[in-house]
């Protein structure tokens, strides 16, 4: 191994640059950019001020944090439904002055004027529902105008109550409790916060209020399309906005016990600074609880920090709207390059050493080249796209998948008829049926799913383990690829990557990164688990006759091995056949007990030193467009038969491609052998000389009919 | 200091410096598939240089020199005689009766002036003459494609990034050969017009200009979405050009890969490189690129190709006028020599290893 060798190989191994593409198509990774600029705030503010970690100051913090997030909680809220609230201030200053007129003036009980300053929010948000939800009115105007309105009626009520308030003193212990109060430590109005943020958190991630309230600020016409109440939602927000704003208030009075005429003046900026800070989209669509709580934690801490530090509220007002300004561009540039960065850095390739390549043409060799495929019968030419698998059931039928996402039947025995036997809707892959005739298919992007004889669709399964280590979700299936079923009826299906999905399988090959896996499915418990982790493009799987075993194909690595699930080698992997002349695809029993297996294409020289380079392989997808991509040529491909001792004992080629240019599948039935292409428009019917004219394969697995 | 930083913000930013990037095929070679549907008059594996000579049609194939006749069904053409000479045929000229014959190995074979004679030009690389060019019945323009490699392992200058191509005059009379050009990425063709000769400089997608003795040397086409070769003064004045091969992003981009380049060049054999090529898809084990899979049993003629067709119409200034394609998954590719006889034009396609026919009504620009 050369030294550039070496390295290349120890860096793809120990290094793992997967990972940084996996990260950035998360969608929490917008949160970095706010998250880090907190982390430095603290740092810097930490070491800059005496104290400022203290426990007082922290205490302090929250307590301003639990009023302060509640009100930027409900901007957010609002904002990610597409509009925006400029009256959360003045509906603040409102329930601060009403909440302190309740119980220092008139001594209501503490319930009471909580319950009727929520309601006071609410019909303040209902104000500005109505007439931006229903009456379509603008947003912004509108509730510029009601945060002068409210703050007028604040100024007018205040004038005349200040000294009564001022006067006035409660004696509540659920008062004080609330101002004062803490639960285990933690103060209780930062209970409160909290509380609502983790229901918020729930509402937006987790139900569907929440992802329709998502819809509705994304796309305000689809939305609409799709059935959402767009008015009644948009209306909601500002009802539940107003009331969050108002608890807000209650907070705050109950911890100042007094109310000023700069109450709340200028918090409506603040708060869209935080909101816009933390990552919220002013546009709408995009938004969540810790953007809220990332945003209105930066500001207050820069707020106190400043104040601090003695700098004057004008400077430090000046140096929140240069904050506010700067945030807003990042966002704009972070989401107009985030997907051109992730669809740069998301193909990360590894080192893969392939054994220099078989001569196919060197004499001796078990490969004979030949076109005994050009001249094969075709079936349904120009009605189906995309037959990845082939199956034929004891009645001559045969099915197929299609990319349109049914599964077409051709009537046997002459396959001239046809009819869509189920549609599902991904494009379905590997086929086989159980012992009862329900025919197993994996579909591209959905999972597993059965379909009964009488042509009704169970999805079996969608998901697996989810491993600890994996940064992409691996519980999803992504890439149900092939799939056969042991003779006890658990169900083997390989998942040939998780890291693309079905339109970009070729692309796999670029990275040639273990990110495959076989997986079974018991349908006595109904549970699925990885069964064989980080295969190499996991592909074709097909049981061996000892009924303790099957035979699989890593694409990629251009391998078959047999894997033993029972038996007295039960767990053990065995290499069968390596150093394929090309990629192998799906693998099916022969009418003579060995195996048929599908190259979906050739290896090529040039490809196979570029697996050696991943560097080279790394720029290449930074640099050149995907169309001009080099790939594992799929144009040509061919059929060989197999033994279970790795014996090649037969070839069948199309060379050029005329009719074949790439096969994905093939069955043996009857003396016929059937091929399929998952990027073809036909599927091909080649007379096996010497086969058995009687062989079936359903009989092969489940005996004779029943 | 300042061009390393030059160099690591134009990566950054994706600014190309160096001309890498493939021009679109637009204008006058907007894409069209006019080769394929032209008749094809004969084919013939490997046919390289049609000539012109006299009334006669003379072409090669390895080191065989072939007379083509036409057929007695006046459409198509056959081969009337076959002269075997003693090395592979890079390049012929001819200019009345006279006829230069480059051959590999050996040199430069004058007939038609007396008994056949050698020259001794292109001193430095006796197997690289890629095309010859008469100025008049005394003097002879050589273009000397690279100095390294033979004129048939073109693919290795190009993937080694020579630049060691020269072009050269010779008295007839005399036998002296003055180099009046040198230093140039393969130049491929060579015409001579209004005392002016143009060369094709491959390696550098473009054609220059120069007095007889090399001066006042400018670039009169550059830019180019494919590698030119040949160049021919066309009858009705202005010039055809063929290019004998497209360029592609990949091989740029490979082009750049020292390490890649050496491994591929050190260890693959050149039919499987990474590189253009008069002909694609003889072997699976050439590579394809992402487009250039086929899809429900066709491959698409906009696909990504190391090989087409393509001969371009240029005026007195060498500007492109028209073209002639042959795409993706055409059947006319490597077009590297072009004669204009009896009315005709006739388009050798070396790749594909046939002769067709431009006979458009022509001049419609």
């Amino acid at each position: 191994m050369a030294s550039s060798d070496t390295f290349a190989y120890l860096r793809s191994r120990y290094f793992p640059d997967h990972l940084v593409g996996e990260i950035l198509s998360k969608r929490w990774i917008d949160n970095a950019i706010p998250f880090s600029a907190l982390v430095l705030t603290v740092v810097v503010l930490g070491a800059v001020i005496p104290d400022f970690l203290s426990i007082s100051s922290l205490s302090d913090l929250a307590r301003q944090f639990a009023e302060f997030g509640l009100v930027v909680l409900a901007l957010t809220v609002v904002m990610i439904s597409g509009g925006i609230d400029l009256s959360v201030a003045s509906v603040f200053s409102l329930a601060v002055l009403f909440s302190l007129i309740g119980i220092n003036v008139y001594e209501l009980p503490v319930p009471v004027v909580l319950v009727g300053i929520v309601v006071m929010g609410m019909g303040c948000g209902a104000i500005n529902g109505i007439l931006v939800g229903y009456l379509r009115l603008r947003a912004f105007l509108t509730t510029l105008v009601s945060l002068i309105i409210f703050r007028s009626i604040y100024e007018i009520v205040f004038v005349r109550m200040s000294t009564s308030i001022m006067s006035g003193f409660s004696m509540s212990d659920m008062w004080l409790f609330i101002g004062e109060g803490t639960i285990f430590g933690v103060p209780t109005s930062l209970v409160i916060t909290l509380a609502i943020a983790l229901a918020w958190h729930l509402i937006l991630s987790r139900m569907r209020p929440g992802w329709r309230l998502t819809a509705v600020g994304g796309a305000r016409r689809s939305a609409f399309n799709a059935g959402i109440d767009v008015r009644f939602m948009v209306f909601l927000t500002y009802v539940v906005s107003s009331a969050m704003c108002a608890l807000a208030g209650f907070l705050f009075a109950a911890r100042l016990g007094s109310t000023g005429s700069d109450t709340g003046v200028g918090l409506e900026v603040q708060a869209l600074t935080a909101a816009v800070l933390g990552g919220t989209a002013i546009g709408g669509g995009r938004g969540s609880v810790a953007k809220a709580i990332i945003g209105s934690l930066l500001v207050l801490m820069l707020t106190n920090g400043l104040i601090n530090l003695g700098i004057s509220g004008p400077i430090t007002s000046t140096i929140l709207g240069g904050i506010l300004l700067f945030a807003v561009f990042v966002d704009m540039r972070w989401q107009k390059h985030r997907h051109r960065i992730l669809a740069k850095v998301y193909v990360s390739p590894a080192y893969l050493a392939l054994p220099p390549a078989p001569k196919v043409d060197a004499p001796g060799s078990p490969y004979v080249l030949n076109d005994r495929l050009r001249s094969v019968e075709i079936i349904g030419l120009g009605e189906i796209e995309g037959p990845e698998d082939v199956i034929l059931d004891r009645d001559d039928n045969l099915y197929c998948g299609t990319r349109h996402g049914d599964i077409v039947r051709f009537f046997g025995p002459d396959h001239k008829r046809s009819e869509v036997f189920a549609h599902i809707g991904g494009h379905p892959l590997g086929m086989a049926f159980d012992r009862a005739g329900n025919l197993l298919v994996c579909i591209g992007g959905m999972g597993l799913f059965q379909v009964a004889p009488d042509k009704t669709v169970t999805k079996l399964t969608d998901e697996t383990n989810r491993s600890w280590t994996s940064v992409v979700d691996d519980s999803r299936l992504r890439l149900a690829d092939d799939v056969d079923v042991a003779p006890d009826g658990r169900i083997y299906f390989s998942e040939a990557t998780i890291r693309y999905e079905q339109e970009d399988w070729a692309t796999d090959a670029l990275e040639s990164r273990p990110s495959g896996r076989i997986i079974c499915y018991d349908p006595r418990t109904g549970k699925t688990n990885t069964e064989i982790p980080k295969l190499v493009f996991a592909n074709g799987v097909a049981m061996c006759a000892d009924g303790q075993s099957f035979m699989f194909a890593e694409s990629w690595t251009c391998s078959i091995s047999r894997y033993y699930f029972d038996g007295p080698k039960k767990g053990q992997t065995e290499k069968v056949l390596s150093n394929l002349p090309g990629y192998p695809d799906n693998i099916n029993r022969a009418s003579d007990g060995n195996y048929w297996l599908a190259l979906l294409g050739m290896r090529g020289p040039a490809l196979d030193l570029a697996l050696r380079m991943p560097g080279f392989r790394k720029r290449m997808a930074r640099r050149v467009a995907p169309d001009q991509w080099l790939y594992p040529n799929i144009n040509t491909g061919c059929v060989v038969k197999f033994n279970e001792k790795g014996e090649i004992l037969d070839n069948l080629w199309d060379l050029g491609g005329l009719n074949h240019p790439m096969i994905t599948s093939m069955r043996e039935h009857k003396g016929w052998l059937y091929l399929g292409g998952v990027s073809n428009n036909r599927i091909g019917r080649y007379r096996l000389p010497d086969a058995d004219p009687n062989w079936c394969a359903q009989d092969a697995y489940w005996g004779p009919r029943p | 200091m300042i061009g390393a930083i030059k160099r690591a913000w134009a990566n950054f930013r994706g600014f190309d410096l160096t001309g890498s990037t493939v021009p679109p095929m637009d204008g006058p070679l907007r894409p069209n598939a006019k080769l394929d549907g032209f008749p094809v008059l004969l084919k013939l594996d490997d046919v390289d240089n049609l000539t012109a000579a006299g009334g006669r049609i003379l072409c090669s194939v390895g080191a065989d020199l072939l007379t083509l006749s036409e057929d007695g069904s006046a459409q198509g053409l056959s081969v009337a005689s076959t002269e075997t000479l003693g090395g592979t045929i890079t390049a012929i000229a001819a200019s009345g009766d006279l006829v230069a014959v480059a051959i590999e190995g050996e040199g430069i074979r004058l007939e038609g002036q007396g008994p056949a004679r050698l020259l001794e030009a292109g001193r430095r690389n006796r197997a690289c003459v890629t095309a010859l060019a008469f100025a008049d019945s005394g003097t002879l323009f050589v273009a000397v494609g690279s100095d390294r490699h033979p004129a048939r392992e073109w693919k290795r200058d190009l993937m080694t990034k020579t630049a060691a191509g020269s072009v050269w005059r010779v008295d007839l009379d005399t036998g002296a050969a003055v180099e009046i050009a040198s230093g140039l990425a393969f130049p491929a063709g060579i015409a001579v017009s209004g005392g002016r000769v143009f060369v094709s400089e491959a390696w550098r997608h473009r054609v220059v200009a120069m007095g007889a003795d090399g001066s006042g040397r400018r670039t009169v086409l550059d830019r180019l979405p494919a590698y030119p070769g040949r160049i021919v003064p066309a009858a009705g004045g202005g010039f055809w050009l063929a290019m004998f091969a497209p360029r592609n992003p990949l091989v740029e981009f490979v082009l750049k890969e020292d390490a890649y380049r050496e491994r591929m060049i050190g260890t693959i054999e050149p039919d499987y490189w990474i590189a253009p090529s008069l002909v694609t898809g003889r072997s699976f084990l050439e590579p394809i690129q992402g487009g250039a899979r086929k899809k429900l049993n066709m491959l698409k003629p906009w696909s990504p190709t190391w090989s087409t067709g393509l001969v371009v119409r240029c005026g007195d200034d060498m500007a492109m006028l028209r073209s002639y394609q042959s795409r993706a998954d055409g059947e006319v590719h490597g077009v590297t020599s072009i004669c204009e006889t009896g009315g005709r034009l006739l388009a050798g396609a070396k790749g594909s290893g046939r002769i067709v026919a431009i006979d458009e009504p022509a001049e419609t620009t």
